[in-house]
């Protein structure tokens, strides 16, 4: 299933995405992506639905919490897009 | 045993600390060190953890609240993060070892703001005379260990920032008694126990890091972020926090400073120094009796500290342990307090309270003093 991964620098800040998310009314899920989605080794990320990219976007600016990355899984495949 | 030593750590917890640090024993891992659900759980806690310790201190950010072994270690941090080998700090006349030693390892340059006890404009003005551009840090208690002396934080906080000097604030016997806010205070760093007034369990402890303030690592190694880095990641809290969490501890902080944010810390202070008006009221109409407190309270919490005439004061603690109470005797690891306060050659005694003491037990206490000094008063 289609969906965005939105890379944090640590855990912690995972949870600062998912907080923020939340207050939008947007649900996700946070995780360890892929290892070869990151050159840094280990790292978390926040899952969403595609149709929710804008908000999710909005809503992250809005709270100081820049992502490091975002991906697109799509046919089985991440790709990076611009944030 | 009646215990009035919570000034060393508060020895009473609520049942829902243990209660919590019993569940993160049995479903919590470590956090940022897997995706599987007790990693998950563990990470939840310690992001809840640090979120409402960012509340209750006035923070936006719960990454900047970093978790600490205890004050001693948070202030390491602060300290060495500010001061170089040879540095230049300011410091009250009331600090524990815990700041005094490392600065003393430091080699640095040391002024000390000496003021009487419970002057708090002495204070202030002591910290004016020496607080000079260049200084390299300001540090001071918010509250003596020794003597409950509730130090002007604020007046110094308003000194610090118009000299653009950062200021440590050590808050091991205020969090969770007294207000603190980071963002109005503009402190550089709050350091605190979680095994105080916050009635977390020993081996905890909290520093609070303004978002612009330079950090220094005392340890290096994992911390389940950017790995494949060989130097410690530059964010907080990851960049303080190298090595496993205290799970257990965490998870019992965050019960703890929800029983203090549910009771209120203004009626915890309220009833702390209710107990310690009657302890000294009654301590004080004994012969020989040389009590240290402030008129009414006012510039004091709830610790008091004493000494009887001819007595040494660690006999004292003594009869009183073998009659089931629990005080401190001695200097406290807090020789420059009483070095200020002139009772570096005898110590006191330092009887302190929490939010599980009761009147009945300060009464009790009255009742056997005289016999526990073994004096007809």
């Amino acid at each position: 299933m289609e969906h965005y991964i939105i890379l944090a620098r640590s855990v912690t800040y995972a949870q600062r995405m998912q907080k923020s998310l939340g207050r939008a009314g947007i649900r996700c899920h946070v995780f360890r992506p892929p290892r070869d989605l990151t050159d840094m080794g280990c790292a978390y990320a926040v899952r969403i639905a595609v149709s929710d990219l804008p908000g999710a976007l909005t809503a992250l600016h809005r709270d100081g919490l820049d992502p490091v990355q975002i991906f697109l899984f799509q046919k089985g495949l991440y790709q990076e897009v611009e944030a | 045993m009646i215990y009035f030593d919570s000034a060393a750590t508060s020895f009473q917890k609520p049942a829902s600390v243990a209660a919590a640090m019993w569940e993160a024993l049995a479903a919590m891992s470590s956090p940022g060190r897997g995706g599987y659900s007790a990693a998950a759980r563990a990470a939840d806690a310690a992001f809840q953890c640090r979120s409402e310790l960012a509340e209750m201190f006035g923070m936006k950010n719960p990454e900047q609240v970093v978790f600490t072994l205890n004050a001693t270690h948070a202030l390491n941090i602060a300290i060495k993060s500010l001061v170089p080998p040879g540095g230049k700090a300011v410091i009250s006349g009331y600090e524990h070892n815990a700041v005094t030693r490392p600065l003393e390892a430091l080699g640095a340059d040391v002024s000390v703001a000496s003021a009487p006890l419970f002057e708090p404009e002495a204070v202030t003005a002591a910290f004016n005379r020496l607080i000079v551009p260049g200084t390299d840090a300001v540090v001071c208690s918010h509250v003596s260990n020794v003597f409950g002396f509730i130090q002007p934080v604020e007046d110094i906080a308003a000194i610090c920032r118009s000299r653009r000097v950062p200021f440590i604030i050590d808050a091991s016997q205020s969090a969770g008694v007294l207000p603190l806010n980071m963002g109005a205070l503009g402190a550089a760093f709050i350091a605190m126990p979680g095994h105080k007034g916050l009635y977390g369990p020993q081996g905890t402890g909290v520093l609070l890091c303004r978002e612009d303030v330079p950090t220094r690592p005392l340890l290096e190694g994992g911390t389940g972020s950017q790995s494949i880095q060989q130097q410690m990641p530059d964010f907080l809290p990851d960049r303080l926090e190298a090595g496993t969490l205290n799970m257990p501890g965490i998870a019992g902080l965050l019960a703890g400073i929800r029983y203090v944010r549910r009771g209120g810390q203004e009626k915890i202070l309220a009833h702390e120094k209710h107990l310690t008006q009657i302890a000294a009221q009654g301590l004080a109409a004994m012969p020989g009796m040389r009590i240290f407190a402030s008129p009414g309270l006012r510039h004091q919490t709830g610790v008091l500290s004493l000494t009887v005439e001819g007595l040494d004061v660690e006999s004292i603690g003594s009869a009183l342990a073998e009659r089931g109470f629990a005080v401190r005797t001695g200097i406290h690891c807090a020789p420059s307090a009483h070095r200020t306060a002139g009772t570096l050659d005898t110590g006191t005694v330092r009887v302190s309270f929490s939010d599980f003491n009761t009147p009945e037990e300060v009464a009790r206490l009255l009742r056997v003093f005289p016999g526990a000094l073994g004096r007809a008063f």
